[in-house]
């Protein structure tokens, strides 16, 4: 059997700050190609879960590990995760005034290949990824969010995706703040990216809400509460949440 | 010890006599040796300043210079051949962008000089400062040292005593010169004071931009840069005067400029600090004709223990006038910088415009900024405001930066590179833009090389 892309193995994080637990024993596995949707309530963790894969400084791991192709990335900084593959599309992408959405895909583009893209190529292949997404090219050529609405700026995550192309593509509230509308494109966006890539691509979406998964359509369903994973399964669970609500994902969980 | 020894200081190779010599040597007329020794009595009796005036709280000059340890730039003979030029002064000059005339200064002496034709037959003039006075020596009295004299303090004062070679950038009534005019200062010698000195005259309705770029290679000893820069607009003229400041490690640079807009004049300054140890940069703008205006740009990074102080004056002495000011800048490491910056508005400059906005971005914890923003108005219908920031990479940016694979120094260039678009934008020369942009982004890379 083949090795799984990621797995996390009873993985415990606190917040840097004030020692404040948040993760407390997650297990996963992602096999390469899977798309694997997170769902929980505001305060499962499952955010938390998303930034602590990426790296972010605010959280400690106190226990536990994070493999990546069968390698611990703990210690690796933000930067080498990315570069070896771990794309974090934001909840909240930040805005960089004056640097143009052009200058920093290429800036990422040039630190992924460790070498300076030609700038003609680079040109080609943003146009093409743009016109992929059904982006105007002029939109590159704004500063990264400056000034966005919330649907450009998770557009722009999606190209951001398509661009660099990774193997592990974790999707943090990709979802949250858009209309039905935006909603349809972003999701519309991860899907092109998820088939151009196919196995080559796993996806980590994760969401508080079952619409997305409209749009998307998952492999497996985990439900995290408490900092925990206390339900997998298919599709149907997504359903039976969005049915049922987080109240019936916590009784079970106790039972 | 006599009291008159308790104020004159140790002025070192900064003599009466070598007055006197440099004078008789250019063979000045009267009048030229006359503002020369008036500019060293000046600088004699004014003592080196302590911190307790409040322009030099925050820039101890006293601890930071040391005239008595510095000797006079020596002469340079005139160069025909580009390859006479040091290679890296070579390096700087190929980079520049396209120019309608270019003149360089290498110690004392300016080596070479070109002007474009069509500029040549339009009657602008564009010569070392030493070439103008005997050339054009109505022209150069009646504008030299008027407002960057001694009367400005006591470095202005010892650079009107004894600056050499020059630049002088004279632009006829109704002509518009396209390209930049460029003007490279280098110096070679350690512990050598280079007392460069710029004067632009733009006649009515004329239109011109002049770059002025200082630099140097390190130098392991405290060397000295003395500069002083005035710019003349008349009605409705445009001038655009970037000076960019490249020195070596070791150099203390000093620097009074003093912009003149007449009326419906236009001028922009762009003050970019890039390298010196130190450098005091006081530039005064006195709108003193309805209907002048200043863009006042600057952008300054300062690391290791660079420390970079910029003085300003936006003086509304007429109505109608307007200026506004936007310096922004970098602090890495232990890099230190000044801002103080006023806003004058005078009883009779009502409808003036007048804004000033000082940002900057701290990027180390030993890094510091010390802004002062003041406005003093006494006139009653004016639009005038100021503002100070300092902020910091903000650790979200920083992650959001990395999360895509890029680098913790390339996240902080490109922060830094976005963050000064905001001062490059304004200006309107793409040509010059893209030079200083390539300034800032080689400043940054040496930084990441060294780290």
């Amino acid at each position: 059997m083949a090795e799984p892309l990621v797995k996390i193995v009873d993985l415990h994080a606190e917040v840097a700050e004030d020692g404040t637990e948040i993760l407390r024993g997650v297990n996963l596995e992602v096999k390469e190609g899977e798309i694997h949707a997170i769902m929980g309530p505001n305060g499962s963790g499952k955010s938390t879960l998303a930034k602590v894969i990426s790296g972010h400084p605010a959280y400690e791991v106190t226990e536990g590990d994070v493999l990546f192709r069968g390698e611990s990335i703990l210690d690796m900084e933000p930067d080498d995760r990315a570069r070896a593959g771990i794309f974090l599309a934001f909840q909240y992408p930040v805005e960089i005034p004056g640097v143009s959405i052009a200058n920093f895909l290429r800036t990422s583009l040039n630190s992924h290949r460790d070498e300076d893209i030609d700038i003609f190529d680079f040109q080609d292949l943003l146009i093409s990824k743009m016109e992929m997404l059904g982006m105007d090219p002029a939109f590159a050529e704004r500063s990264v969010n400056d000034g966005f609405s919330g649907g450009e700026k998770k557009r722009n995550e999606i190209l951001q995706l398509a661009m660099l192309e990774p193997t592990l593509a974790v999707m943090d509230e990709t979802d949250s703040g858009l209309d039905i509308d935006a909603l349809k494109i972003v999701s519309a966006g991860i899907n092109q990216v998820k088939q151009e890539h196919q196995n080559d691509m796993s996806v980590l979406l994760i969401t508080h809400y079952q619409r997305m998964l409209n749009y998307i359509t998952p492999d497996f369903v985990h439900v995290m509460l408490a900092g925990r994973v206390v339900r997998s399964g298919g599709p149907e669970l997504a359903l039976a949440l969005e049915e049922k609500g987080y109240e019936w994902a916590k009784e079970l969980s106790l039972a | 010890m006599t009291d008159s020894a308790d104020v004159l200081e140790d002025v070192g190779a900064f003599t009466a006599d070598q007055v006197e010599i440099l004078s008789t040597q250019r063979v000045e007329p009267e009048w030229l040796r006359t503002q020369r020794k008036e500019g060293y009595r000046v600088f004699a009796e004014t003592p080196m300043p302590d911190t307790r005036p409040e322009e030099w709280r925050y820039t101890p000059i006293r601890e930071l210079l040391d005239l008595g340890s510095l000797r006079l730039s020596g002469e340079r003979p005139a160069i025909t051949d580009a390859d006479q030029l040091p290679a890296e002064l070579s390096r700087l000059i190929g980079a520049g962008g396209e120019s309608a005339g270019q003149i360089v200064q290498v110690g004392a002496s300016v080596v070479q000089r070109e002007l474009s034709e069509e500029p040549t037959s339009q009657g602008v003039i564009f010569t070392s400062l030493e070439q103008a006075v005997r050339e054009h020596p109505e022209l150069v009295q009646r504008h030299l040292a008027t407002a960057a004299g001694p009367g400005e303090g006591k470095f202005a004062a010892q650079n009107t005593a004894f600056w050499t070679g020059g630049t002088f950038l004279y632009v006829p009534a109704h002509v518009r010169v396209a390209l930049p005019i460029r003007s490279f200062r280098w110096i070679d010698e350690v512990s050598s004071s280079l007392f460069g000195r710029t004067l632009v005259v733009a006649e009515e309705f004329a239109e011109v931009a002049l770059v002025d770029e200082l630099a140097s290679g390190d130098f392991h000893a405290p060397t000295y840069s003395n500069g002083a820069t005035e710019i003349v607009a008349g009605e409705g003229a445009k001038v655009t005067y970037v000076a960019l400041q490249r020195f070596g490690r070791g150099v203390r640079h000093l620097t009074t400029d003093r912009l003149v807009p007449g009326r419906d004049a236009q001028i922009t300054t762009v003050y970019v600090a890039l390298g010196s140890d130190v450098t005091r940069a006081d530039i005064q703008c006195s709108l003193q004709a309805p209907g002048a205006h200043a863009d006042m740009l600057g952008l300054y990074i300062a690391e290791g223990t660079q420390h970079l102080d910029h003085e300003t004056l936006q003086d509304h002495i007429a109505p109608h006038a307007s200026s506004n000011l936007l310096f922004k800048g970098a602090l890495m490491d232990k890099g230190r910088s000044v801002f103080r910056g006023l806003i004058r508005v005078h009883p009779k400059a009502q409808r003036t415009n007048a804004y000033q906005t000082n940002r900057n971005l701290i990027l180390s914890p030993g890094a510091r900024a010390d802004s002062l923003p003041n406005l003093e108005i006494a006139a009653d219908d004016v639009r005038c405001s100021h503002a100070a920031t300092a902020g910091q990479l903000d650790e979200e940016e920083l992650f959001y930066l990395q999360s895509r694979g890029i680098r913790y120094i390339e996240a902080m260039r490109l922060v830094i590179s976005g963050f000064f678009g905001e001062v490059l934008e304004q200006l309107e020369l793409d040509g010059v833009r893209q030079e200083l942009i390539r300034a800032i982004e080689a400043k940054l890379y040496a930084t990441r090389q060294e780290r």
